[in-house]
């Protein structure tokens, strides 16, 4: 499904991703790992078609060029970012925001666009199953929002958009133990033979909950080690310090 | 240009039957007007709006006299709203109607006598040597209007290089209350629009105004308001600044009495060249009143934005509490926004500040919005609506709320 080869990137001058190579086939789950400044969040930045990148290497999605493609035609084509960081959008009602993005979407692909009543019935149905309050979604997109209810709301959007790649950008950091686990049922509850997911994270916490087809350690740009679970688990032990 | 609008002048001074004092009022307020002529950036209040190269620009001659038509009333301009009426046509006062009111409130005089004054504001000069209908509206003691009062504001599709001069005061007693919306009519020509109103606010009184300037014309507008507010009253204005070539809005008020408050929201929303402005003083005369402005511009395609906001505190004015806020969104390189915030305090226990930022649209806003698959042009006008509908939430009247949400296509 992702197919990324000898990826470099850089960032003002600055080299970031130094020859990444990975590979990622319908149904799977990978994990990404590494400390601070290893290159996690520009890996899922290129990946989702964030500007300002000097890019080099290749990188498909289902056989097609992604770094030809814009931003939105990447989602389009079921390709989706939870943020580490959502951003707050002053004046906008997050239910407003998810109907024409999903509609968006459904234009772009051909389908027919929800109505109002097709719309609620199916935010109804996600955020039950993501026990999401749903008076929030008459709010403004993320403003006033814990760092919880920020996390909880990509999920309900990579719920609801139902994507083939999603690729969840240190989705854990900042979440208490109850909010770790609504997230992660809702990750589980997408998987399926078709689905893969890329999941970034400091921490082996989340793939507790989570449990990952594949583990890899990213460092100085590089993925250095690859294996299953067991590799989490050993990292979490000796620390990336060390870790060689 | 200067001999036309004096030969207008004349020959409005002798179709009407004028009183020698009124001839005299109006010919020393002509007579400065010619003197100084339209303000230009030299004179302060006028530094980021040149009028009078705005005018020399966008006319050759403007013609003053009056022009009298016959119109085909469009009440679509607002949709199913039920409202009181007065409506212009050309300037000219053509209807008044209060008919979902008790009309034994309300006082409407017309024709009225000009006041003795000669402002240093050469327009307002110009507006009292050619204004012909002055009308005053009296609300009475302790009435509340039942609805909205709209002023229609016509133009003849005939009417070009026209200058119009219209009055209308307002004067609420105590105890009373009216919500205004003034809006304009589609014209497509050249006309220079002068607007002047003196608004008094009795106590207790609440006067909400909306001024919505919508409609793509390339009218020369200013308009000059003088609003007192007496013990505890309150005034909401709102400003969509929009549809015009140039607008300038100068708001001036004065808190009177003890704990009365002003709210001023406005939005300067700008494409193509267009440039208009905000100007706003607010004088705290007396202890625990209250200012609030927030205005938020949004500028496009070389337009130019301006606010400029005085808050001044009189040395008796303790315990006010003033504020004014202005952010700019500037979407393409070649546009200009200036601010200028003036605070002029002697009181020494009181709460002001101000806070003026500009700056380009959020490329990470744009960047989350698009990996939702929203196209670039779309998360834009997300955004910049987004930004604006902050400004419309504040609306109090629901009614108003969503006729603005329906007019501009902004929605949360």
């Amino acid at each position: 499904m992702l197919s990324i080869e000898s990826l470099k990137a850089k960032i003002e001058e600055k080299e970031i991703l130094k020859g990444l190579n990975l590979n990622i086939n319908p149904g799977e789950v990978h994990a990404i790992m590494g400390p601070n400044g290893s290159g996690k969040s520009t890996l899922s930045n290129i990946l989702s078609g964030k500007k300002g990148y000097e890019v080099n290497g290749k990188v498909t999605f289902e056989g097609e060029n992604l770094l030809e493609l814009e931003t939105e035609e990447r989602a389009h084509k079921g390709i989706f970012l939870a943020f580490q960081y959502p951003l707050e959008i002053p004046g906008v009602n997050t239910n407003t925001f998810l109907k024409t993005s999903i509609n968006a979407i459904k234009k772009a692909r051909g389908e027919k666009e929800l109505d109002a009543i097709e719309f609620l019935k199916l935010i109804k149905q996600k955020s039950a199953e993501l026990k999401f309050d749903e008076k929030i979604l008459s709010r403004q997109l993320n403003v006033g929002f814990s760092g919880g209810e920020k996390k909880k709301n990509e999920i309900l959007q990579m719920s609801i958009l139902n994507p083939k790649l999603s690729i969840l950008d240190e989705t854990d950091s900042g979440l208490d133990i109850d909010a770790l686990r609504i997230v992660s049922e809702g990750v589980n509850s997408l998987r399926n033979k078709e689905n893969s997911f890329l999941i970034i994270t400091h921490y082996q916490r989340l793939l507790d909950y989570i449990k990952p087809d594949f583990v890899h350690v990213l460092k100085n740009g590089q993925i250095i080690k690859s294996g299953d679970y067991e590799l989490a688990k050993e990292l979490e032990k000796v620390g990336y310090e060390d870790f060689n | 240009m200067e001999n036309n609008i004096k030969l207008n002048f004349e020959s409005y001074l002798n179709e009407k039957n004028f009183t020698s004092s009124q001839k005299e009022i109006k010919e020393i307020n002509f007579d400065n007007f010619i003197k100084n002529g339209f303000p230009n950036r030299r004179i302060e209040d006028w530094k980021f709006s040149d009028l009078k190269k705005i005018i020399t620009n966008n006319f050759e001659n403007i013609d003053f006299s009056k022009k009298e038509a016959q119109l085909n009333i469009d009440e679509n301009l607002i949709g199913d709203l039920e409202h009181n009426k007065i409506t212009f046509i050309n300037g000219a006062i053509s209807n008044i109607d209060f008919s979902y009111e008790n009309e034994d409130k309300i006082i409407v005089e017309q024709n009225l006598n000009l006041e003795n004054e000669l402002s240093k504001n050469t327009l307002l000069n110009l507006n009292t040597a050619f204004v012909s209908n002055y009308t005053k509206i009296l609300v009475k003691k302790g009435y509340q209007f039942k609805k909205p009062l709209v002023l229609f504001n016509y133009l003849s599709h005939d009417l070009s290089n026209s200058g119009l001069n219209t009055r209308l005061d307002i004067n609420l007693e105590d105890e009373a209350s009216l919500n205004i919306i003034n809006i304009s009519n589609e014209n497509l020509n050249n006309n220079f629009l002068n607007f002047r109103q003196k608004i008094n606010i009795g106590k207790n009184s609440i006067l909400k105004n909306y001024s919505l300037d919508i409609n793509e014309t390339s009218n020369i507008k200013y308009s000059f308001k003088d609003i007192n507010l007496e013990k505890n009253s309150h005034l909401e204005y709102f400003i969509l600044s929009k549809g015009s070539k140039f607008a300038k809005h100068d708001i001036n008020c004065s808190l009177n009495d003890e704990y009365g408050s002003v709210v001023i929201n406005g939005i300067i929303d700008l494409n193509d060249k267009k440039h208009h402005e905000i100007k706003t003083i607010i004088n705290h005369n007396e202890e625990n009143c209250k200012s609030y402005q927030l205005i938020k511009s949004v500028l496009n395609d070389g337009a130019k934005g301006v606010y400029q906001g005085k808050i001044y505190v009189n040395s008796k004015a303790q315990k006010t509490d003033g504020y004014q806020l202005s952010r700019a969104l500037l979407l393409s390189n070649e546009v200009e926004f200036n601010a200028k915030p003036e605070l002029e305090i002697y009181a020494d226990d009181v709460k002001c500040s101000h806070g003026s930022t500009s700056g380009n649209i959020d490329e990470n806003s744009i960047f989350y919005l698009m990996s939702r698959g929203l196209s670039y042009a779309q998360s834009k006008k997300l955004l910049t609506n987004g930004f604006l509908n902050e400004v419309i939430e504040k609306i109090t009247n629901e009614d108003v709320k969503l006729l603005v949400k329906k007019l501009t296509g902004i929605t949360e």
